[in-house]
């Protein structure tokens, strides 16, 4: 079974997101910010990470430059944001992100998207 | 003769401390992240202290030198301070955008008199942040900040951030708007979910 970390400050978010995933058969973990985010990343195994940027402590851009500075943990990663400037996507995209979405994020959109990156679906 | 005595000291003091002031303004400036980080903690009593404070904090890239300037511009806490956070909102650094509104969290009665234009802001983003900032900002008026958000603003993320948090501080009083905050949004699942949750933990459900 597949197994995803949820990175994200705010509890209905990840409780969204968790419902949404788990619903499709997926395990789900969270982290409330990066430095947490960092901590589980490197000490379980994750088969994607869903990331928001703005987070207190470490946001989403630090924790997955971190992350991609490890080369067992390579995981897709999906970078979530309310910001939807060209800059944000390119900064995600630097930092190591494999996908942006702007929020909020339809499940079937999400959905879609989780399988591509996991490698379960073709487009 | 002791009024002579005391003038004498008060001048000797008062030349320290302007010497000294005068060298920490240098060290603010230092290549040194160490000095620069104990000049950003002892200027808080010279003169002019917040307009370097700012200043420095433009430019300063070392993380724990930037924690220290606006642990200072939060002691110093005045209107200037307030504006140069107010300013960081609008950067494209996240950190210091994430670092801003934790200081501005610690103002509650320094923010509260520029909320309302912080949440009717031009840039969604910014009354994003606005909404971030009345997680924690301990104040009578933070439902009413949030109802009045979630009945008026039309950006759907706006809306989401405050939906979130009036969840965790709402009362009866927000159902309403609640309701009428899943009435404008019925094509947005996230909404709907957001909603209905709150209203569950407002209820005590």
């Amino acid at each position: 079974m597949k197994h995803i970390l949820i990175v994200d400050d705010a509890s209905t978010v990840r409780m969204y997101h968790r419902n949404i995933l788990e619903a499709a058969g997926y395990t789900v973990d969270e982290a409330v910010n990066g430095i947490e985010a960092l901590e589980k990343a490197l000490t379980g195994k994750f088969d994607l990470y869903i990331v928001d940027i703005n987070m207190p402590k470490m946001d989403g851009y630090e924790f997955l430059q971190q992350l991609r500075r490890e080369p067992m943990h390579q995981a897709p990663a999906v970078m979530v944001s309310t910001e939807a400037a060209e800059l944000d996507h390119t900064k995600a995209y630097f930092s190591g992100a494999n996908l942006y979405m702007v929020k909020p994020i339809k499940p079937l959109q999400m959905m879609t998207y989780v399988r591509l990156l996991m490698g379960e679906e073709s487009a | 003769m002791a009024l002579k005595k005391s003038r004498k000291k008060n001048t000797t003091q008062s030349q320290n401390e302007k010497r000294d002031c005068n060298q920490i303004r240098n060290e603010l400036l230092s290549d040194d992240a160490s000095s620069r980080r104990w000049a950003a903690r002892d200027i808080v009593n010279c003169p002019g202290a917040t307009h370097m404070l700012l200043d420095q904090l433009n430019n300063e890239e070392e993380p724990s030198v930037r924690q220290v300037i606006l642990s200072s511009l939060t002691q110093l806490g005045d209107s200037e301070a307030v504006e140069g956070l107010v300013n960081c909102l609008r950067s494209e650094d996240a950190s210091l955008r994430n670092e801003a509104i934790e200081a501005m969290k610690q103002l509650p009665e320094e923010v509260a008199p520029i909320m309302a234009t912080l949440l009717n802001d031009p840039d969604p983003d910014v009354r994003i942040f606005a909404v971030n900032i009345l997680e924690s900002l301990c104040h009578d008026d933070v439902e009413q900040w949030l109802v009045s958000v979630i009945r008026d603003d039309e950006h759907v993320n706006v809306c989401a951030t405050a939906v979130d948090l009036l969840g965790e501080v709402g009362s009866e009083i927000s159902i309403e708007a609640l309701t009428g905050l899943k009435d404008r949004f019925t094509e947005e699942p996230y909404i709907q979910f957001a909603a209905d949750l709150a209203m569950k933990r407002i209820s005590g459900d």
